[in-house]
């Protein structure tokens, strides 16, 4: 027989064709390889929007060249097109096909990036129009519709000039938040403390021109929390709000969040609502969006907006019940929320509490520093759920690598786990914030190891810690205490200066070496400490099917 | 029950998800109920329209034990959920809960499981088979790994035993090396054990993705080649499928090995199976057994159209090879080996333009988060493919700052392996190296040098061509070797839509062909397609 030609795309005859179809046709957008920034979210929700534009009746057709996932398994849509995921690649694709109009709002960045040239060469886009998406991603527009709106952000700007950067950050005061405006992904983004290092910043690390800006904004160093949004364009459901543990300056795809929210007042609950509303209406979001916030003294201000389905999607999906793909994506082919039962607004909290957190590849990646920041740095996710707050936390830690044993904790043999102690080293800035959560695991039994700084600070609030040599002393030296290994975990914060801090580096580097957990963000110290009083009150922690999350509570402990 | 591959990490990434949907649903279609467990709920896995009770809990003895006194399952597939699932299938046997809960283990049984993933047992398996295996130590100490190194000498391959993707290895080629890399090696795996081994340099690294059944029919999936002779970690290597280079003599020589090696085991459902081939002679020598869905599987299953998780499960629970449809074709039984008339391409996609800081070589621990895979009737236009797949910027074979390299840092790129070899050999063709020259670096099968080479061969043509001089017959062959738009415009100094708006005048646009498992043999179904130039009625 000779070759079987897709000619089973409408504008062929062929006796090849595919069973022929009058049904109309719609191209969905994968999300290409896995990459940081980009995870598996993006197949899934990418799978749960083919199948529903497939039970809409509609011919779901799916362009994606990942080997790995689900979106390219052969019995997710009618047609899948294994081809790269360029403008001419789908134009190619889109002029055989002659679909209704393509979706751009589910595979992640390399969806949404095509939006432009595909809307250029003619092709309806499905959901949100393109303007909005432009009008989300251009800074200097989107900064002109919230002062419309009256919706607050941080100060700043966009600079084309070093100089210019100098100015605004004199006028608005450090530390500010810097990064190229023309990347997405929180790549090249840095917090910056003085005006030395944002010299050094703009001389080295980002290019700089009228084409090129850079954003400069104050850097608020409150609570972050984020929200998505599914909007028919007039009414707008809110599935939850995901509540950072990490304060702000730590990328959300690295931070620990939790739904609901677990110290946000009602006050910011309601103004976080109302402004995600406000905007889905000015954007006339038909679909997904994802909104970011900072808290700082009551008042919510956004940090970002992006007009697709975010990383939190499958999560909130799954603990809230609501079929988020789904739903967005029968108001995109124009349902609207009504017809479907929901009604605008922030969606009930369900009865579990969810914390995300991230996992991190980092044993793989030789010389990357695992120190927190703006950057994203996680390769994957995971889940923890239970009916109380410590609990989820408690196995969000477990999953993710965190499992700390309890000092004097036993296995089932009778035999001991883990070592009873920490190792700390906390930068000079936060070593006072640091010392009452150190305090903390101290009172759970934890010996303490610190460096000489670290462990005075310690002391003044009543903890006595073993002084440890600092790396470039003689052994036995903090490397030797890690490289035993001697200690369960290491809290070691990063300082926040530019230039490189090499023992910080060296000492991060070495725990990731030698398999010992190393936390460097304080507020991933304090949830773990919450999560192990709790394991030290109550060690029991049961499990739940997921199809269990929205049944009444019944204690199972 | 089934246990999911948790989260996404180096090493691990979508196709335990991949695996697991299908083979769930390839469970309740026999009427199986599915209990799920999985810490990582952005998964279509830990969908509850997948499974029949869906755990979204930490992957840990204790918690999977709860899972299992409360779900109370008949059965444990352990082969779905990568390292992760074998490895937690493992520590339930040994704590004994699975004897406590009376839960069987389903599919390869776990004896075998072990026979291909201890050296040791592997070793003394290989023997028995009259497998060759390369000379090699199973160490638990550093004295230990010296006193190999005495006895045979440098290049030595560490790897541990029991990690995910070969974490903890590398290749030493002096004593620095060999004690970091042993170090860190004997940390990593879960037994401290890791395993020296002659390096072979230079030698091809070839696949095969293998399946058996309890009747012990066995078939060949596919095989594939890294473009990357030994050396470089399979994840982070570009792979093609089938295998090019090889002689039928060859291939017929490696296949009969992979199948005796699946029957040797006794492994029940699909096996990866990683040889090693000398260039010059007919040598080869087994390096590796995967009795599990893996990567490789995911990989294979896409390029052939052969679900190879599905049919697995189905063989956990009973079926024979000659009793499951091939529900892609819906035309072929599950024994009926797929043939491919198409070349397959995978490149992995490298963290790099994030982790800037971080060592960009690549070896035999590997670095990579995700991939991507094409599929083109020549190896050059699915290779032009794979490399605008991977989102970095690039449309073709040059990466922005190559232009910059001296001669001198060239040659040593070419000789040390990293994620921007393939942009580095065209560069090489660019200023002139011979093929054997660049043969010598990297020791790269010279088949594929050479058709990188005509690519650039073709670029310089193309370069600077006005593009009024674009016959239709240039635009033709660029287009059949894989050069698009963006890439021709940039070669050129015009903008992709002027481009576009020529080559459709011309009436060049690409057709589009299924991949149907059978090279054309039977009448398939599968509703997959990848585009070519060719023209309609071949």
């Amino acid at each position: 027989m000779a070759l079987a030609d897709a000619a089973s795309a409408p504008t062929e005859n062929s006796t090849q064709t595919a069973t022929p179809t009058q049904r109309q046709r719609v191209i969905i957008i994968g999300s290409g390889p896995i990459r940081i920034g980009q995870g598996i979210e993006f197949d899934y929700a990418s799978v749960h929007c083919t199948r529903t534009i497939r039970d809409m009746g509609y011919e779901a057709i799916v362009i994606n060249n990942n080997p790995e996932t689900v979106s390219t398994d052969f019995d997710i849509s009618d047609r899948l097109y294994f081809e790269p995921l360029t403008v001419e690649d789908c134009l190619n694709i889109i002029d055989r096909e002659q679909p209704i109009g393509v979706v751009v709002q589910f595979g992640g960045q390399t969806a949404i990036n095509l939006a432009k040239p595909l809307m250029q060469a003619g092709v309806n886009l499905l959901g949100t129009p393109y303007n909005s998406i432009d009008l989300a991603e251009d800074r200097d527009r989107f900064d002109g519709l919230l002062i419309e709106l009256g919706i607050p952000k941080p100060a700043g700007r966009a600079i084309t000039t070093g100089e210019a950067a100098v100015e605004v950050a004199r006028e608005i005061g450090y530390p500010v938040l810097v990064r190229p405006s023309y990347v997405l992904g929180g790549r090249a983004m840095e917090i910056v403390f003085s005006e030395e290092d944002l010299r050094s910043y703009m001389e080295t690390a980002v290019e700089v021109s009228s084409d090129r800006p850079v954003l400069v904004d104050k850097y608020i160093t409150g609570k972050e929390a984020e929200v998505d949004v599914i909007s028919d364009g007039v009414d707008c459901l809110l599935p939850g709000i995901m509540e950072h543990i990490e304060r702000a300056g730590v990328h959300s795809g690295d931070s620990m969040a939790v739904y609901p929210p677990q110290s946000l007042s009602q006050n910011v609950i309601r103004q976080i609502e109302e402004y995600a509303i406000r905007i889905a209406r000015a954007l006339k979001i038909k679909g997904l969006m994802n909104i970011q916030y900072v808290i700082e003294n009551d008042q919510a201000y956004i940090i970002e907006v992006n007009p697709r389905a975010s990383r939190t999607v499958p999560y909130l999906s799954k603990i809230t019940g609501i079929p988020m793909v789904q739903v967005a994506t029968q108001l995109m082919m124009g349902k609207t929320l009504k017809e479907l039962g929901y009604e605008t607004g922030l969606y009930p909290d369900a009865d579990q509490v969810a914390v995300k957190a991230p996992v991190f590849s980092f044993q793989k990646l030789t010389m990357v520093d695992t120190g927190l920041g703006p950057e994203m740095k996680s390769t994957g996710e995971i889940m923890g759920v239970d009916n109380q707050f410590p609990r989820a936390l408690y196995k969000a830690m477990v999953a993710s690598g965190y499992d700390i044993p309890l000092p004097g904790q036993r296995d089932a043999k009778g035999e001991a786990v883990g070592h009873g102690a920490l190792l700390t080293t906390l930068a000079d800035y936060n070593k006072e914030e640091g010392a009452p959560i150190v305090k903390g695991f101290a009172e759970l039994g934890y010996k303490i190891y610190a460096t000489e700084g670290t462990a005075a600070t310690l002391r003044k609030h009543g903890v006595e810690a073993e002084v440890v040599r600092k790396i470039r002393e003689e052994a036995p030296n903090l490397m030797t205490l890690l490289t035993g290994p001697e200690v369960d975990f290491l809290i070691n914060t990063p300082e926040r200066e530019r230039t490189p801090e090499r023992d910080g580096l060296k000492i991060r580097r070495a725990a990731v070496e030698h398999g010992v957990p190393c936390l460097t963000s304080l507020d991933t110290a304090a949830a773990l400490l919450t999560a192990l009083r709790y394991q030290k009150a109550q060690r029991v922690v049961g499990v739940r099917a997921v199809g269990e999350y929205h049944l009444p509570e019944h204690n199972k402990h | 029950m089934v246990i999911g591959s948790g989260p996404i990490v180096i090493g691990q990434a979508a196709e335990f998800d991949y695996a697991g949907t299908q083979a769930c649903q390839a469970l309740r279609e026999e009427g199986v109920s599915v209990v799920l467990v999985n810490s990582n709920p952005a998964t279509i896995m830990t969908d509850v329209e997948t499974a029949d009770a869906v755990y979204i809990e930490p992957l840990t003895v204790s918690f999977v034990e709860q899972v299992i006194a409360k779900e109370r399952p008949d059965g444990l597939l352990p082969s779905l959920g990568g390292q992760t699932g074998l490895n937690m299938a493992y520590r339930l046997a040994e704590a004994g809960i699975l004897d406590k809960y009376n839960v069987e283990l389903l599919g390869t049984p776990l004896e075998s499981i072990k026979k291909a993933e201890d050296r040791d047992l592997f070793k003394e398996t290989m023997k028995r088979l009259n497998q060759p295996v390369p000379e090699s130590a199973i160490v638990v100490s550093m004295e230990e790994a010296k006193a190999f190194r005495d006895q045979i000498g440098y290049p030595l391959i560490i790897r541990p035993a029991y990690t995910l993707g070969g974490t903890g290895g590398g290749i030493a080629y002096n004593d620095k090396q060999l004690e970091q890399f042993v170090r860190s090696g004997l940390d990593r795996s879960l037994i401290h054990q890791i395993l020296l081994e002659r390096y072979l340099n230079g030698w091809k690294e070839v696949e095969y993705e293998v399946m058996r059944d309890g009747n012990d029919t066995c078939i060949t999936i596919c095989n594939m080649e890294n473009f990357d002779p030994m050396g470089v970690h399979t994840g982070d290597s570009i792979v093609v499928a089938p295998s090019q280079t090889l002689s039928d003599k060859e291939y017929q020589m490696l296949r009969s090995a992979s199948l005796e090696i699946i029957r040797g085991l006794g492994i029940e459902g699909g096996c990866n199976v990683q040889l090693a081939l000398d260039p010059k002679s007919p040598q080869y020598y087994v390096i590796e057994v995967n009795p599990r869905v893996s990567r490789s599987s995911a990989l294979a299953s896409k390029a052939t159209g052969y679900p190879i998780a599905r049919v697995s499960a189905k063989i956990a629970i009973g079926f024979h090879l000659d009793e499951i449809p091939n529900a892609v074709t819906q035309k072929t039984l599950a024994c009926f080996e797929p043939a491919l008339d198409y070349c397959v391409v995978k490149i992995p996609r490298w963290p790099f333009d994030k982790f800037t800081t971080s060592d960009r070589r690549v070896t035999t621990q590997m670095k990579a988060t995700g991939e991507v895979m094409s599929i083109d009737r020549s190896f050059e236009s699915a290779l032009m493919k794979a490399l605008r797949s991977l989102e970095i910027g690039v449309y073709g074979l040059r990466s922005k700052g190559v232009g910059l390299l001296t001669e001198m840092e060239i040659e040593e790129k070419l000789r040390v392996p990293t994620d921007e070899r393939i942009f580095i050999i065209a560069e090489a063709f660019r200023r002139g190296m011979m093929i054997e020259e660049v043969h010598d670096l990297t020791k790269v099968d010279c088949w594929f040098l050479q058709k990188i080479w005509h690519l650039i061969e073709m670029e310089q043509q193309l370069r600077n061509k006005p593009l009024d001089e674009f016959t239709p017959d240039l635009m033709r062959k660029a287009k059949k070797l894989g050069f698009n738009d963006h890439h021709l415009g940039e070669l050129i100094g015009v903008k992709e839509p002027e481009i576009r708006a020529r080559r459709k005048a011309m009436g060049i646009a690409p057709v589009y062909k299924m991949v149907d498992t059978c090279a054309g043999e039977f009448e398939a179904q599968t509703p997959y397609y990848y585009s070519c130039y060719e023209t309609e009625s071949e």
